[in-house]
C-alpha cells in the first residue's frame, strides 16, 4: 500500500494509464479464477471441509451431546489414549465385520442383476415399439416413488407372517420363508427393493447412449447377419462403454452406501436384523453414532465413515479399471480412438 | 436423433418433478426456525415449537390418535402464542434428531419430549437444558419421577407428563375358548392376584397353549422382558459406582433363562412394533400382553377400536412395575424460555395431565391428577368397559421398584432385545449362544 502511494505521488501525470493496464493485466489474469472459483468454493465448503473435520472428530473422542472430550481412548486399554483408537474399535467390532459382509452381498445381488436387467430393456426399448414413450416412462415409474414409500410397501409385503410375499407362497404350497431371521433371505429381499427403484432409472440412462448410436453401424451389422443379440453384445454395449461404466461406478457407490432400504426393512427395534442379518455399514455408522449412548459414539461413526470413504474410493477405482478393460478388449477400435483423441 | 419436441419433454419434466415433490412429501418443511410470526387479526405472535413422538395426547384427536386438543386450548387462552408441533413417529428417531440438535447448539425444538430411557444422557448434559423447578411447583410429580429428572445438584431438568404402570391386557374371548376364566377380577386372582410372580404367569400360560389350538399366551418374549427388567433396581449399572455390571448380574441371567425357556412354547415370536406384531391385535395369535397405560393407545389403533375381545386385568407379576413415560425438557438453546416454561408448566399440570388420561391413555404422574375423580373414574369401552382409571391407580400404587438406568443402559438393553429376539422371533440361536453373544456385544460396546 505504502509504495503504491508513493509511486503515485511521485508520477502524478502517468498515474492513470498504469493503473488501467494493471487492472486489465489483473483482468486477464485474474477472472479466470474467479469464473471457476464457484465451483471450488462450494466443494471446499460442502465437499472438502466435511471430509476433512470427520477425519478430526475421528482421532477424538466425540459424543453427539457433549462435543469433544479430548484425544480418542485407545482401543482395549482403559485409561489410555492414542489418535486411532476409534479405527482400531471399529475394525475390531464384529458388528461391522458382518456391516461389511452384507454390505458387498446386497450389492452384489442388486448391481449385477439390476445392470443385466437395464440393458436387456433398453435394448428392447430402443427397438421400434408401438407406443414408446409410454413404455420408457412406465420403465421409469418406480424410480418416481419416494424411497421411504417403496421401502414401508416392501417391508409391508416381506413381513414374516401377514406379508404377501410368504401368504402367495404358502398358497402354492412352499413354506414361508424367514425374510427377517435368514441372511440370504434378507439380502435378497432387500436387493428386490434396490432393483424395484434403480432399474428403471438405469435403463432409461443407457436407452439415451443407445439412441447416440448411427443407425448405420446396426445396419451395417445387420446385412452382416447379426442377430439381435450379436448386435447388442459386439456392437451397441461396446459403443455405449463410457456411459456403461457411468452407470456401473455410480451403481457401485450407491450400492456400498445403502441405508434407506434395510433401515426401513425392519422398523422400530433391532435395526439391521436380531443377528445383523441385513446390517449395512452406513447403518452401523448411523447405530453407533446416533443411537448409541457411547461417550465417543461420533468419533466412532466419524471412523467408520472414512473407513468407508477409502473402500468406496478403491471400489469406484477397481470397477472403473475392470469395465474400461473389459470394453475395451472386445469392442470395435473406432470408440476407443475418439476417445482418446477428445481427451487430448 | 431428436423424436421428442422440446416443449413436450420440458412438459414432461416439469410433471414428473412436481409429481416427485408430491411423493416425497416435500412440500414446507417445519424447520422451527420462525421466531415469531402474525395472527390473523394482525398481532405478533410468539412461535413455540413442540417435539413428541408416538401419541401424547396433547392434539386434536384424530382417526389414529387420541388427544385432549390442548394446543388449541392454550392458544385461545394465550393469544400471543402459537404452537407448531412436531410428532415423530418413533423415539429412537426423536431421540437422534435431538441429540444432534443438543449438540449442535441449534435447531432443537423449544419443547422436547423426552422418553424415560434417554434422561441418564440428559441429566449428564445438564447444562444444555434449562432448570424448570422455578416453574414448577414441588411434589406435583410422583417422588421417584421427580427423581429421575433432578440432577445431582438440584437442578429439575424435566417436567413429567406420563407414567407407565403395568397391568395385564388379556383377550377374554381366547381365555374362555381354552376353558380358562375370562372375568377380569378372576382373571387377577388366577395370575396370582397381589402376590403374582412370572412363575405363576408362565405356569397358568403353560396350562392356556395346552388347550388353547395354537395361540400363544404372549405376544413377545423382548417385550415381556421389558417389563422384568424394569422390576431390577440395578439391572445393567451400578448404583452406586457408575460400573457396568451387565455380565455378572445373575439376577439379569436368571430373568433371561426363565423367559426364554418359558418363550418357546408360549410367546407369538412376533418383533415388538412389526407390522406383523401389529396385525397380531386383531388376529388370534396371542392372549395375554404386558400393558403399560400408554399401550392402549397402540392396541385401540392396531386392533381397531369397534374390535371386541381385550380387557384388562388389574395384576403384574413380580410386583408392580412402571415402563417407560415421558418429560418436557426445554434445551438451553431456546429463543422463548420464559414462554416455553410456562407452556410446559401448564401442560403438565394435573388438570391437563387428567385431561389427557380422559382422552387418550397416558397416566398421568401428577399426584393431584390420580387423585381426580376424572381419572379415577375413567372406564375404556374398547377394554370391555374396564374401569381403567382405578385400575392403572393401583398399578401405580404397586410400583416399588425404581430402577436405576445409567446411560451405558440404552445400549446395553438394545443389544438385549437383540439377543431375545435372535432365539424368540429370528430363532438363529439357542438361548445360551445367544447370551453369549450378548456378553461379547457389552464387552465391545465399551
Amino acid at each position: 500500500m505504502v509504495t503504491h502511494a508513493t509511486a503515485r505521488e511521485d508520477h502524478p501525470a502517468v498515474q492513470k494509464a498504469p493503473f488501467r493496464a494493471r487492472l486489465s493485466r489483473i483482468d486477464v489474469k485474474a477472472s479466470p479464477y474467479l469464473y471457476i472459483s464457484p465451483f471450488f468454493i462450494v466443494f471446499a465448503v460442502i465437499g472438502l471441509f466435511p471430509i476433512i473435520y470427520t477425519a478430526y472428530i475421528s482421532t477424538r473422542k466425540w459424543n453427539s451431546i457433549a462435543g469433544d472430550l479430548g484425544v480418542a481412548a485407545a482401543y482395549g486399554q482403559s485409561g489410555e489414549t492414542s489418535w486411532y483408537g476409534n479405527f482400531a474399535w471399529v475394525l475390531a467390532n464384529h458388528d461391522f465385520r458382518d456391516a461389511l459382509f452384507n454390505t458387498f452381498s446386497i450389492f452384489i445381488l442388486s448391481s449385477v442383476p439390476q445392470i443385466i436387467a437395464a440393458i436387456v430393456l433398453a435394448s428392447i426399448l430402443s427397438a421400434n415399439l408401438r407406443a414408446r414413450t409410454f413404455w420408457r416412462m412406465g420403465v421409469l415409474l418406480p424410480y418416481v416413488i419416494a424411497p421411504m414409500a417403496a421401502g414401508i410397501i416392501f417391508r409391508q409385503m416381506f413381513a414374516d407372517e401377514t406379508g404377501v410375499v410368504n401368504i402367495v407362497l404358502q398358497q402354492i404350497g412352499i413354506s414361508p420363508i424367514s425374510w427377517h431371521g435368514n441372511t440370504l433371505a434378507s439380502h435378497i429381499a432387500i436387493a428386490c427393493i434396490i432393483n424395484f427403484r434403480w432399474t428403471g432409472y438405469n435403463t432409461l440412462v443407457l436407452l439415451a447412449a443407445m439412441q447416440a448410436i448411427p443407425n448405420e453401424v446396426i445396419e451395417a451389422a445387420v446385412v452382416d447377419g447379426a442377430g439381435r443379440a450379436r448386435q447388442l453384445l459386439s456392437v451397441v454395449l461396446p459403443m455405449i462403454r463410457p456411459t456403461l461404466m457411468f452407470v456401473i461406478i455410480t451403481s457401485t457407490i450407491a450400492g456400498l452406501q445403502v441405508f434407506d432400504e434395510p433401515q426401513l426393512f425392519s422398523i422400530s427395534q433391532s435395526f439391521g436384523g436380531s443377528d445383523n442379518q441385513f446390517l449395512t455399514v452406513t447403518q452401523f455408522l448411523w447405530k453407533t453414532g446416533f443411537t448409541s449412548t457411547s461417550d465417543s459414539n461420533m468419533s466412532r461413526a466419524a471412523a467408520v465413515a472414512w473407513i468407508l470413504f477409502i473402500i468406496v474410493v478403491v471400489f469406484a477405482i477397481l470397477s472403473y479399471v475392470l469395465t474400461s478393460r473389459i470394453a475395451s478388449t472386445g469392442g470395435p477400435d473406432k470408440p476407443k480412438r475418439g476417445r482418446k483423441g477428445a481427451s487430448r | 436423433m431428436n423424436r421428442r419436441t422440446p416443449r413436450r419433454a420440458a412438459c414432461l419434466g416439469a410433471a414428473i418433478f412436481s409429481f416427485s415433490l408430491a411423493l416425497t412429501g416435500c412440500g414446507t418443511s417445519n424447520d422451527g426456525a420462525g421466531d415469531t410470526s402474525t395472527s390473523p387479526d394482525g398481532e405478533e405472535q410468539i412461535v413455540l415449537t413442540v417435539g413428541t413422538f408416538n401419541n401424547f395426547g396433547y392434539d386434536t384427536t384424530t382417526a389414529t390418535m387420541q388427544g385432549a386438543d390442548l394446543y388449541n386450548k392454550y392458544m385461545d387462552e394465550h393469544p400471543g402464542i402459537k404452537i407448531e408441533a412436531t410428532v415423530a413417529a418413533t423415539s429412537d428417531e426423536a431421540r437422534s434428531a435431538f441429540n444432534t440438535a443438543l449438540g449442535a447448539g441449534s435447531g432443537a425444538y423449544d419443547i422436547q419430549a423426552v422418553d424415560v430411557d434417554w434422561m441418564p444422557d440428559m441429566i449428564k448434559n445438564a447444562d444444555k437444558l434449562t432448570d424448570l423447578s422455578d416453574v414448577i411447583p414441588a411434589g406435583r410429580f410422583l417422588d421417584w419421577k421427580t427423581a429421575q429428572a433432578t440432577t445431582a445438584d438440584g437442578k429439575l431438568i424435566g417436567a413429567g407428563t406420563d407414567i407407565g404402570p403395568e397391568g395385564i391386557c388379556y383377550r377374554a374371548d381366547l381365555f374362555e375358548a381354552a376353558g380358562l376364566p375370562s372375568d377380569r377380577a378372576e382373571v387377577a386372582t388366577l395370575l396370582g392376584g397381589k402376590d403374582a410372580t412370572w412363575d405363576k404367569y408362565f405356569e397358568v400360560g403353560a396350562q392356556f397353549v395346552a388347550s388353547s389350538n395354537g395361540v400363544a399366551w404372549f405376544d413377545s418374549a423382548a417385550a415381556t422382558f421389558q417389563g422384568m427388567i424394569n422390576q431390577v433396581e440395578a439391572s445393567y449399572v451400578d448404583p452406586d459406582s457408575g460400573d457396568v455390571i451387565a455380565s455378572d448380574n445373575a439376577e439379569v441371567k436368571a430373568l433371561y433363562d426363565q423367559l426364554l425357556e418359558a418363550s418357546a412354547s408360549q410367546s407369538a415370536s412376533l418383533k415388538q412394533w412389526s407390522d406383523d406384531w401389529s396385525a397380531g391385535f386383531k388376529s388370534d395369535k396371542f392372549a395375554t400382553m404386558l400393558c403399560p397405560a400408554w399401550i392402549i393407545n397402540n392396541i385401540k389403533n392396531s386392533a381397531g377400536a369397534d374390535f371386541v375381545g381385550w380387557d384388562i386385568a388389574d395384576v403384574f407379576p413380580g410386583g408392580g412395575g412402571n415402563w417407560g413415560g415421558s418429560f418436557l425438557v426445554i434445551p438451553a438453546q431456546s429463543e422463548h424460555p420464559a414462554e416455553a416454561k410456562a407452556l410446559v408448566e401448564w401442560l403438565t399440570a394435573p388438570e391437563q395431565q387428567a385431561l389427557v388420561f380422559t382422552a387418550a391413555s397416558n397416566f398421568p404422574s401428577a399426584v393431584q391428577a390420580e387423585a381426580d375423580p376424572a381419572v379415577t373414574s375413567k372406564t375404556d369401552s374398547f377394554l370391555n368397559n374396564a374401569p381403567v382409571g382405578e385400575i392403572f391407580a393401583d398399578r401405580a400404587a404397586a410400583v416399588t421398584v425404581v430402577p436405576y438406568k445409567g446411560s451405558s443402559y440404552f445400549d446395553i438393553q438394545a443389544k438385549m432385545v437383540d439377543a431375545i429376539n435372535r432365539v424368540d422371533v429370528d430363532k438363529v440361536m439357542d438361548a445360551a449362544a445367544s447370551y453369549t453373544q450378548w456378553l461379547d456385544d457389552v464387552k465391545a460396546l465399551a
